[in-house]
């Protein structure tokens, strides 16, 4: 209560009445500095919209990978700090990493957001209990936008939890398993 | 318990309901957080590795998690929220919301991309066309802010702060080295340092 007190009186000095204005100030040049943006064309609309509504965890931990892949390998391969070999070793742990944390990660999300549905239904008759166990208490509607969103978010939380186990279970030895395959592959490609 | 999980319930439903950019940037932010306790276990709780090497190798995969979370958070939602700021103001907006607005009497030059703006709370007779276009930009900030900070940013900041650590350590044992009158190492052999490295968990990508 003190603190918050102080806190009070301090944010009424003229010294954060300033600085207030100054950042104010700030946010509102950087704002005036990029260009407006009005977008009309229905097509392109209609997929935003779409992205908003369908595009959960699972679909960004796919595009996470995808773009990895494109660009980490990179990174390691430019990276001149070390000696060919070394490097060569971490360009193949590197997509190794990438394609079992990938898969792991996507198919994890995906399978615990169709679960969650499942177990997400409105308590009803011939409704069984089970099937509203992640149900949110109140909720009377099941086909909004904002339970659709809540069955993501929820699903996502769960296969966090579930993947702190997968990830020594399957992502480890997957990785240990695709490096080894890679820079055995590598080791063939440069014999020949 | 019961009561702990239906409030846990409630709290998901009203935070992340109308707010899937949210959700996207709280969740990546709690996978980095998990993938970063599975890994600091990983060590801790590995019986192969000496009390030694883990007092080396605890705090460096604790900083490491730390560059993941911080700069996965702080360039994910900066996105994020710059995204809906533009939104929200105006700045970025559909014809139709646009229109809406100007046929309200507004003045188009005192009201896009004025802070004082929020066409959600200003214009509540178009929230689903606004909240339909403000999740779609929102999930797309969110996802190219966290292609940005997981598949690049991550990677070189990690990869700057390894190699200082690298200098550090060869440093600290050419130190030792040249101080004739220390028997026993203060800190760990180059030997020891590059063995610890190679056993190293792998932290960098391995993101749940």
């Amino acid at each position: 209560m003190v603190l918050y007190g102080i806190n009070f009186s301090m944010s009424k000095t003229p010294f954060c009445s300033r600085l207030r204005a100054s950042m104010r100030s700030i946010k509102q040049k950087g704002l005036n500095i990029l260009p407006n943006a009005e977008f009309s064309n229905e097509k392109f609309l209609y997929h935003l919209k779409d992205i908003g509504k369908n595009f959960s965890s699972d679909k960004q931990r796919l595009a996470l990978g995808v773009t990895a892949l494109a660009t980490q390998p990179i990174i390691d391969a430019k990276n001149k700090r070390v000696d060919e070999k070394t490097r060569k070793v971490s360009v193949a742990r590197t997509i190794a990493k990438i394609i079992a944390g990938t898969l792991t990660g996507f198919f994890i999300r995906y399978g615990c957001i169709k679960a969650i549905k499942a177990f997400s239904q409105i308590p009803g008759k011939g409704v069984p209990k089970y099937k509203s166990i992640f149900t949110p208490k109140g909720v009377t509607d099941n086909t909004t936008d904002a339970f659709d969103q809540y069955r993501n978010a929820m699903g996502t939380v769960v296969a966090l939890g579930v993947m702190v186990f997968t990830n020594f279970l399957i992502d480890a030895p997957l990785t240990k398993f695709l490096t080894n395959t890679f820079v055995k592959h590598q080791e063939m490609e440069d014999k020949k | 318990m019961a009561n702990l999980f239906s409030n846990f319930k409630s709290v998901m439903y009203k935070n992340y309901g109308e707010n899937p950019g949210k959700m996207l940037v709280h969740t990546g932010v709690l996978g980095w957080i998990l993938s970063a306790m599975a890994q600091v276990s990983a060590v801790v709780f590995n019986d192969k590795i000496s009390k030694e090497q883990k007092s080396f190798l605890i705090p460096q995969e604790m900083a490491d998690a730390a560059i993941n979370i911080i700069s996965f958070y702080v360039v994910t939602s900066s996105f994020k929220n710059l995204a809906s700021k533009l939104v929200s103001t105006g700045k970025l907006s559909t014809s139709k919301i646009r229109n809406y607005i100007k046929a309200k009497g507004v003045n188009p030059a005192d009201y896009f991309g004025k802070l004082d703006s929020n066409i959600e709370k200003d214009f509540p007779e178009i929230k689903g066309d606004y909240k339909a276009f403000k999740n779609g930009v929102d999930v797309v900030a969110s996802t190219i802010g966290s292609i940005l900070s997981c598949n690049i940013i991550t990677p070189i900041l990690r990869n700057e702060y390894a190699a200082k650590r690298q200098k550090e350590a060869i440093a600290k044992m050419h130190a030792t080295e040249q101080k004739n009158e220390i028997k026993q190492p203060q800190s760990i052999s180059m030997d020891s340092y590059i063995k610890l490295a190679s056993i190293k968990y792998p932290s960098g990508s391995l993101k749940i």
